[in-house]
């Protein structure tokens, strides 16, 4: 502190003061040592202080203050626009125009969009047989298989083995059902056409542009954001909605039978690699050796002496799509022997 | 001398975590980021808001400054002595220069009818309504003579927490005349409170 004659400050002088001020403002400890000792030494100032106090605290604005979801919302909108790989992000802001009057431009692009959407309507409700380029197709992979799909929008989605696969594109939204395993690459359009990946459970993951992975297998959802953000819907049981959002590098993993879910933050790549053809295996448990060899081969595993699941490894290993090919991997990685009984896996030490 | 130690222990930590978190960030480190954005973002909307009362242009703005703030990382100083004022200076560059290109703003606005409004805090038991109204009233009128800019000094002062130098160095004034715009408000605010504790034993 500056060394100032403090003794002969009105209440005013005080209140003017940096150091006073910064004191009322922002106290720490050196501060407050400071001033509790001064007024302890000159009692005679005590009033003065006391209604500086008050002056600097009298000094307010009014208060605006954003919401959790809308700081979310300005965050994951801080990484869309960096999204530079995915130039059509905002095409609205993109479109030039120069000349206009922001506001008016709005108007009659809304009033545009309203004769549209009416015209649409009209025509569509005269003419049911034709649905508007309305586009529905199926596709599943078997046991073993691994397929990649090209979607009319230029999505990619890989599908893991023993997967289902719904695809329905109408009007303004492009769905999914998906009971399995599925990454997906999903193109941002022009015209922000949502992408809503739906599970047979009570979550659905909605997007624009992004890429991630959802995995249905088991008695839990997961949803790995490799890039982007994404935001998720997940209905209870009286059909309550709640939303969430997931930014770049984050799981939510949700239960089924309990409809509980945490989010936490995980090395998305572990999730994906699958899609190239490699298993990466951080810590990986011989129970989630089991699940793979269910999930991808609809092989069982039984296990008899549960302290082997616990035992895990890491590294990692190339994923062959041959049952008898992963198992001698598995088998070498956890230095364990497998006996095959038709589907049935056992294990042995 | 054993007193001291507590306090520079304070001052040490205080300092070299804001340091390891901008290292941490120039560095590439997104928790790091995250926890800038975290740290700053109710400050920055405020400052917003009261700085032109456009939620939508603040949130732009806002997310173009952190957008820039990460992809320039590596170019940008590595010792940054007050983050809040680095963020809520360059939020105020982008808030200006948007304003300026959009029409539907004639500049003479920016002068005068922006908000950075002041208002008397409420906590006193002892002041009735009747009273704090007339508070109001009396700090409003005084108020009102202050220039927008005017209060957007008292706001970065009282509000912000920027240093006086940090002031003038955003606004292009001395730090004389932050000073005593400040010991103008600073008046004003006394006048008002204490004509109403003379109401009070009347």
């Amino acid at each position: 502190m500056d060394k100032k004659n403090y003794e002969f400050y009105t209440a005013s002088d005080f209140a003017k003061d940096e150091d006073f001020q910064q004191w009322i403002l922002c106290p720490d400890l050196k501060k407050t040592s400071f001033w509790e000792k001064w007024m302890h030494q000159h009692p005679e100032n005590q009033a003065a202080i006391t209604e500086a106090i008050s002056l600097v605290h009298s000094v307010q604005f009014r208060s605006y203050n954003l919401t959790n979801s809308e700081k979310d919302r300005i965050w994951d909108n801080i990484w869309d626009k960096m999204n530079s790989d995915e130039p059509e992000v905002n095409p609205v802001f993109i479109a030039p125009v120069r000349g206009w009057k922001w506001k008016n431009w709005w108007k009659y692009a809304a009033a545009v969009i309203v004769g549209f959407v009416a015209v649409f309507s009209i025509w569509k409700s005269a003419d049911k047989t034709t649905p508007s380029k309305s586009i529905t197709f199926s596709d599943h992979t078997d046991q073993g298989e691994m397929k990649k799909l090209l979607l009319p929008d230029s999505s990619q989605i890989t599908l893991n083995a023993n997967t289902e696969f719904v695809f329905s594109q109408s009007g303004n939204v492009r769905e999914v059902w998906m009971k399995g395993e599925g990454y997906f690459h999903v193109k941002h359009t022009k015209d922000n056409k949502e992408f809503i990946v739906h599970t047979y459970d009570n979550l659905s993951v909605k997007v624009l542009g992004t890429r991630f992975n959802v995995n249905t297998f088991g008695d839990k959802i997961s949803v790995v954001l490799e890039h982007g953000s994404i935001q998720l819907s997940i209905s209870d049981s009286t059909n309550h909605e709640t939303q969430l959002y997931l930014k770049a590098g984050e799981m939510l993993t949700y239960n089924k039978a309990t409809g509980d879910y945490t989010k936490r933050k995980v090395e998305a790549e572990r999730f994906v690699s699958w899609t190239s053809g490699r298993l990466i295996l951080d810590h990986y448990t011989l129970n989630d050796a089991r699940a793979f060899m269910q999930n991808v081969f609809g092989k069982e595993m039984i296990i008899q002496d549960s302290t082997l699941l616990k035992s895990s490894i890491s590294g990692s290993m190339p994923i062959i799509y041959k049952s008898d090919t992963m198992l001698l991997q598995f088998g070498k990685a956890f230095q364990l022997h497998f006996q095959k009984h038709g589907d049935e896996i056992w294990i042995e030490k | 001398m054993k007193e001291l130690q507590p306090k520079q222990i304070n001052l040490l930590t205080v300092s070299s975590s804001l340091g390891d978190l901008w290292e941490q960030f120039q560095s590439g480190d997104r928790d790091a980021f995250s926890k800038i954005y975290r740290n700053h973002i109710d400050y920055l909307y405020h400052f917003g808001m009261h700085f032109c009362l456009d939620s939508e242009r603040v949130k732009d703005c806002i997310q173009d400054l952190f957008k820039d703030l990460w992809l320039d990382r590596e170019h940008l100083t590595q010792t940054v002595q007050n983050l809040r004022y680095y963020l809520i200076s360059s939020l105020r560059r982008r808030l200006l220069r948007s304003l300026q290109k959009d029409r539907r703003h004639p500049s003479d606005l920016l002068s005068d009818s922006f908000d950075f409004q002041l208002i008397l805090s409420h906590e006193s038991a002892l002041i009735n309504d009747e009273i704090y109204n007339e508070k109001k009233l009396l700090l409003q009128q005084g108020i009102a003579s202050l220039t927008r800019r005017e209060r957007e000094v008292i706001y970065l002062r009282f509000y912000q927490d920027l240093s006086y130098s940090e002031i003038a160095a955003l606004m292009a004034m001395k730090v004389d005349s932050i000073y005593n715009l400040v010991s103008k408000a600073i008046s004003l605010l006394r006048t008002s409170i204490v004509l109403s504790f003379f109401f009070l034993f009347l």
